[in-house]
């Protein structure tokens, strides 16, 4: 298989585990996703991948060709990788030219230029080869990055965080461009990542980590949104309202009405989680199962507005929760409405005390 | 075309078998859609998910019968992918009318093979070899059961 296998990597400091029995496979021309908070261990497994951490247990193969198991590692420069990390890593006394050629040192000086070249014209930058990294944009920076990395062909590119250093406005360009670039190579790329949006938006496929150094849910961006395993991982995702409450006859009473929970035994007490953008708000109930709210704030974030509301009557009458909804939302025009909730956006878990 | 590299190989006929009959469907699958085909994957699809299952029935029996002291989080894992199964079926229904699902269903074939069903039975390679040679084993597995 064309791509990255890893297998079984285990990695502690000192007693501290930090990966647990972690495995993934990237096909040629995909892209995964580490997500999770830090300290979760993605950025230790990424350098492990690179060569800059050494192997504990496991295996890591790149084109069917093992680069590293308990003994026996080839060192990075030889594994064929390219690197894009937070801080762009540019040598400032370099021009971008010199930047990009940089790991070409196995090349004649003259094809090093060329291929350097190339690539900067494919990021839009050849009018700055011979500018330095502190002439630039932390955008063009960060293309620059992405040329290197492309530069020498890698079998593998690792990104670490790769668009944090960016503005929100910069940062959804260049991840767009780098993904544009990156599907065009058809090379093999994990990425990590703690920004859910990113994420979901770079992905083939997302790997959620937890706190504990393992994998706990892995799949397509649309799968670990709208069937999260447990809690942790539903949240990972924004704000959610909670419900709790016991199961009776095979369902939990919400505001919303019930969910249903027949393979949990009644009085066990179970937490629903409501995405904030699982719940809409209308002016008129249209559909049986609205609920009718009073709404207390609005505060716009600029492409959604989260609403606060309050039940208007029924058992859970004062009740507040809050919605997201498009665009801005003027409080003082819309002071009754009726909620409605998808429900592809509830989640039921047990109460555990660190929501897994 | 998928194919599976050694590094993929868990050593044991049976399930190896199994896993190079997926890898005939994925391609028989591709194929199609490659081929201006993709209606054929209303029968190849569901060929492939009904295969899987009986590939976790069979793996679970073999592993069953070898006491394989990790046997329950392994089929754990393989109620898991249940919704990863019925995805497929969902995109082979679509295939036909919307061509962006055909890129998405190749997509989740791969990875479904390669990183939930072999990714996950290398993890008992170790103990297949070590019962094959009559050695000792620990837990059993390459790694802990958290």
């Amino acid at each position: 298989m064309q791509g990255l296998h890893i297998h079984g990597i285990h990695h502690a400091y000192g007693d501290t585990d930090v990966l647990n029995n972690v495995s993934l496979t990237v096909p040629a021309g995909e892209l995964v996703c580490l997500l999770g908070p830090s300290g979760c261990g993605k950025t230790t497994l990424l350098r492990i991948a690179a060569g800059l951490e050494k192997l504990q247990a496991g295996s890591i193969s790149i084109d069917e060709t093992v680069v590293a198991e308990p003994g026996s590692e080839l060192p990075p420069e030889d594994r064929k990788i390219g690197f894009m990390f937070q801080d762009y890593a540019l040598f400032p006394h370099l021009t971008i030219r010199a930047n990009v050629s940089f790991g070409l040192f196995r090349q004649s000086k003259q094809a090093a230029d060329a291929r350097a070249m190339e690539m900067l014209e494919q990021v839009g930058l050849t009018r700055h080869a011979d500018d330095y990294p502190h002439m630039l944009s932390g955008g063009q920076q960060q293309r620059v990055a992405l040329a290197r990395a492309l530069a020498p062909a890698p079998r593998l590119v690792l990104l670490d965080e790769p668009f944090s250093g960016l503005d929100s406005t910069m940062r959804a360009r260049i991840r767009q461009e780098t993904l544009t670039m990156l599907k065009q190579t058809n090379v093999a790329t994990l990425m990590v990542t703690h920004d859910p949006r990113e994420a979901m938006f770079m992905s083939d496929r997302i790997k959620v980590m937890g706190a504990n150094g393992q994998v706990l849910q892995s799949g397509r961006p649309v799968d670990i949104y709208y069937k999260p395993v447990d809690e942790y991982v539903a949240r990972l995702f924004g704000p959610v309202n909670i419900i709790e409450g016991p199961v009776t006859d095979g369902k939990v009473e919400t505001s919303f009405g019930p969910v249903i929970s027949d393979e949990i035994p009644d009085g066990e007490i179970m937490r629903v989680l409501i995405r904030l953008e699982g719940l809409s708000l209308h002016n008129s109930s249209a559909r049986k199962g609205d609920i009718p709210v009073d709404v207390l704030s609005a505060h716009l974030l600029g492409d959604s507005s989260i609403v606060h509301i309050r039940m208007r009557e029924g058992a859970n009458k004062g009740v507040e929760y809050r919605a997201r909804v498009q665009g801005s939302f003027d409080p003082a025009a819309n002071g009754q409405l009726w909620a409605r909730v998808d429900p592809r956006c509830i989640f039921q878990y047990p109460d555990t005390e660190d929501g897994r | 075309m998928v194919q599976i590299s050694p590094s993929f190989k868990i050593e044991s006929e049976t399930i190896d078998e199994d896993h190079r009959h997926l890898v005939e469907i994925i391609n028989e699958i591709t194929k199609a859609i490659d081929d201006g085909q993709p209606q054929e994957c209303a029968r190849l699809v569901p060929d492939f998910v009904a295969f899987s299952k009986q590939h976790f029935d069979r793996e679970e029996a073999l592993l069953a019968g070898l006491s394989y002291p990790l046997l329950e989080k392994h089929r754990r894992h393989h109620i898991s992918l249940d919704d990863k199964l019925q995805t497929m079926l969902n995109l082979a229904a679509r295939v036909v009318d919307h061509p962006p699902a055909r890129d998405s269903l190749r997509k989740e074939l791969v990875f479904f093979l390669l990183d939930d069903v072999i990714n996950e039975d290398l993890n008992f390679k170790k103990f297949l070899a070590e019962v094959e040679t009559g050695a000792p084993n620990d837990t059993g597995a390459s790694g802990p059961d958290k």
